[in-house]
């Protein structure tokens, strides 16, 4: 028993579920579920396909290089049974698991690190060049209970001037 | 290109069968959808029945084969069936002329034939190697990949002279 990768979208297959291709040059295609078969039909390149492992670690979004993924090599040779060595082996790719996720979900963490201050400085610009959508600046100067709330912004010298030269 | 093209002959033959007979051997075939045949380059997955054309991978002389009857399988042949076909095309000199009735087993059949794993395997193309009554290949050489599934049916010379095993 082998657990293969799909050939499109690199998932493991277990036995049992699945399609391989087997081309006249002997090469063999095997996709997990008929998704990725009707795709590979259709011509479409993998590392164009947004959903695929091959597009993400492509694009960096994945984590591509890393000790962890020595374990799952492809080994031709096979191992002769030893009780102790199953067991530990079983022990050990759970551990490998978990390390493996936390380091995804540390990459994962370094890729979105700076989108909550790039939110929030967006926020605060399209708030004040497109409140006159919400309420009309005459109204805005009129009535001076409507002004604009206090926004809490990364303290640094230049825009707390920068705010005070507004007002 | 060839492929294509074999494919749209293929295509065309199933449907002038389709319309002379009915009621068949090959009556009730596998339903596909026929709308997504435009980008589909990949053949059209059926049973090897009655006027199918096969390719003839090995040396014994012959190059296409029309199935004629397929031994077994009431809807037709698939991978690893054997079926007597009529040489079509022949190469000059060689062991079989164009016009003779030969035994043959399918050694590669596009349509997708279940392993005993639950895995399905299928193939490019429906091939043929020619082989006596006895179940010897006639041809001393085999081209391209060969599935498993010919271990079983007891066709081991068959597997010993491929050059590839899927």
């Amino acid at each position: 028993m082998r657990l293969e990768k799909c050939w499109f979208c690199s998932s493991t297959v277990y036995p049992g579920h699945g399609i391989q291709y087997v081309r006249n040059d002997a090469k063999i295609f095997r996709f997990c579920r008929s998704k990725c078969h009707k795709n590979f039909k259709m011509k479409r390149n993998p590392r164009k396909v947004k959903w695929t492992k091959a597009y993400r670690r492509l694009h960096g979004k994945d984590m591509t290089q890393d000790a962890t993924f020595e374990f799952e090599r492809k080994r031709n040779r096979p191992e002769r049974y030893d009780r102790n060595v199953t067991e530990n082996t079983l022990k050990a790719i759970k551990k490998i698991d978990k390390v493996r996720v936390d380091r995804e979900a540390r990459h994962h963490a370094n890729r979105m690190k700076g989108k909550k201050v790039q939110l929030r400085r967006e926020a605060a610009k399209e708030l004040e060049q497109s409140i006159h959508m919400v309420k009309a600046p005459v109204v805005l100067l009129q009535d001076p209970s409507l002004t604009l709330p206090k926004i809490k912004v990364q303290v640094s010298q230049q825009q707390t001037e920068d705010n005070r030269m507004e007002e | 290109m060839a492929a294509s093209n074999s494919s749209r002959l293929f295509k065309a033959g199933r449907s002038i069968l389709g319309g002379l007979s009915n009621n068949s051997v090959g009556a009730s075939r596998p339903s596909y959808d026929m709308t997504c045949m435009d980008f589909v380059s990949q053949q059209q997955r059926a049973f090897i029945q009655m006027r199918t054309n096969l390719k003839v991978v090995d040396n014994s002389g012959a190059k296409r084969v029309m199935c004629i009857q397929a031994l077994k399988g009431r809807k037709g042949a698939r991978l690893g069936d054997t079926i007597i076909a009529s040489v079509k095309e022949a190469n000059m000199g060689g062991k079989v002329k164009k016009g003779e009735v030969h035994y043959a087993v399918v050694v590669r059949a596009a349509m997708q034939r279940a392993r005993c794993d639950g895995s399905e395997v299928q193939f490019d193309d429906n091939a043929v190697v020619l082989i006596n009554k006895q179940g010897e290949p006639i041809g001393t050489r085999v081209f391209g990949p060969v599935p498993h599934e010919l271990r079983r049916k007891k066709h081991i010379k068959i597997l010993s002279l491929a050059e590839h095993m899927a």
